[in-house]
């Protein structure tokens, strides 16, 4: 579904969220423990300690080869990306190595210096002063490593497609923010993809402003079943003149990503829908795998009916 | 006129008698024996209009199943016109890791079996199996897999074995269609 990479301060809740993510999406976390293990697992042990002792050792050459170890780094960690479908990314980067991807969402969680305190202080049984330093070395190695790697500044808002403050949230909170805007994020991704991939039309970054009322009741309905729905997302190109030119095109007015069926709505003349009907034929012929249902005036008053006494 | 419905309720005719839903039911009930055989197998009836689909039906299926209820309601909402869909009896039972089969009495649009099926995923049940009674496919406006059904109908307003006009009609043992819904 996604690339999750978080950047995050320590005692910010960071990693509680990761491995929160992490059941929920059944998945693996890459963080500088895995990343070890298994990018440079093949080195010997003393330059493992060198690298986890300074970023500095990253942009030296492997021995033998002509590859740094940051180049590796990079390497290794986009072909995991590529292998994954869900996969979460704590730290080492993540956020600058797979930020351009597509289908990543780059997450910072920070809490204010009090907080995050109190947390290290309690987790590690630490005075308050013992706590204040373990967070200050903590900030600065995680800065250092994507300073000094990337030129990159991690507290760059530009970076993040969400950040957290978790003074006030909790790790389930966060969690379930971040799985809501993965879904959705995955569903915006395979209907672009889709666009790509025939003459169809996107029109997802659009605010829905509906034509009609019996639109916006609709939309209401399937928000009180708590249906995902999107409205009139793309534009189905269906007759072309001799040079190419679209002639005709339709444009369901629901998609419900959930179900993977287009709902046009009809509340017009026998004439209209017959038109409608032909419409929605022409689109499943020419789109395989699109599917479009036509819900006819009769059928949205029965429903309306139908909920007035409860049923549906 | 059955002495269990009111005079305003005009019948058009019996559509499925007493034993035509038997003998479906039990067809059916063979089948799910079938196919769950072996398996942990968990129903659960919609309140209120499957009580006897699924009163039937379980006595109709040869494993040692259980059996659970859920409801659900318009809730009015003050952010809304039109309210909320929310769950009014939950089921007890844990579905977690179970074979689950959600029995209705009958689907027409398919959004209230949407809502179900949502809300029992979230329970992460090993899987979920669709049964109804009455199917009208031509009214489906979701892509929803019903595994198993009794019978398929039209557009036709139907009431008894379960199926209710304004909450009267439902214990009628057999399923008639109405001259017209008020």
């Amino acid at each position: 579904m996604a690339i999750i990479t978080i950047s995050r301060q320590s005692g910010s809740l960071g990693d509680e969220l990761a491995n929160y993510l992490k059941e929920k999406l059944g998945c693996e976390i890459i963080s500088r423990g895995y990343a070890m293990e298994n990018f440079f697992g093949d080195l010997p042990e003393e330059e493992i300690d060198r690298l986890n002792e300074s970023a500095k050792f990253f942009m030296d050459k492997i021995e033998g080869t002509d590859v740094t170890y940051k180049e590796r780094l990079i390497e290794s960690l986009k072909q995991k990306a590529d292998g994954s479908d869900n996969l979460i990314v704590l730290g080492i980067g993540g956020c600058v190595i797979l930020g351009d991807r597509e289908d990543t969402i780059n997450i910072r969680v920070y809490a204010g210096e009090e907080t995050r305190r109190n947390r290290i202080s309690r987790r590690y049984n630490l005075s308050p002063d013992d706590a204040s330093s373990t967070l200050a070395i903590g900030d600065r190695k995680h800065k250092r490593f994507v300073s000094f790697l990337f030129n990159t500044d991690l507290s760059s808002p530009e970076l993040y497609d969400l950040t957290f403050n978790t003074d006030k949230l909790s790790v389930e909170e966060c969690a379930d923010a971040v799985l809501s805007l993965a879904a959705k994020h995955d569903t915006r991704l395979r209907i672009s993809r889709e666009t790509q991939e025939n003459d169809s039309i996107d029109h997802q970054t659009q605010t829905p402003v509906f034509k009609n009322p019996t639109e916006e009741e609709f939309a209401r309905i399937l928000d009180m079943y708590n249906i995902e729905w999107m409205y009139e997302p793309k534009t189905f190109p269906i007759e072309w003149d001799a040079e190419g030119n679209i002639k005709m095109a339709f444009s369901p007015d629901f998609y419900l990503p959930k179900f993977n069926i287009y709902l046009e709505l009809t509340t017009m003349e026998q004439k209209y829908v017959t038109k409608k009907n032909k419409k929605a034929r022409m689109v499943m012929e020419l789109y395989p795998g699109t599917n479009v249902r036509i819900v006819y005036k009769k059928d949205f008053l029965a429903l309306v009916e139908r909920l007035k006494q409860f049923g549906g | 006129m059955p002495s269990v419905l009111q005079d305003s309720i005009e019948i058009n005719k019996i559509v499925y008698d007493e034993e035509t839903i038997k003998a479906r039911v039990a067809e059916l009930g063979k089948q799910i024996t079938e196919d769950f055989k072996g398996e942990e197998l968990i129903v659960i009836g919609v309140i209120k209009g499957s009580l006897y689909f699924v009163s039937d039906l379980t006595r109709a299926i040869d494993l040692p199943l259980k059996i659970d209820m859920i409801g659900f309601g318009n809730i009015p909402d003050t952010t809304s016109k039109t309210g909320v869909v929310r769950i009014t009896k939950d089921i007890d039972i844990d579905i977690t890791d179970k074979h689950v089969l959600i029995v209705e009495d009958v689907i027409r649009t398919g959004l209230t079996t949407a809502y179900l099926i949502s809300n029992l995923e979230s329970k992460k049940p090993k899987d979920i199996t669709l049964c109804t009674m009455l199917l009208n496919p031509n009214r489906l406006l979701m892509t929803i897999p019903v595994k198993y059904y009794g019978f398929e109908i039209d557009d036709r307003w139907l009431l008894g074995y379960g199926l209710d006009k304004k909450e009267i009609g439902r214990n009628l043992p057999y399923i008639v269609e109405l001259t017209k819904r008020d």
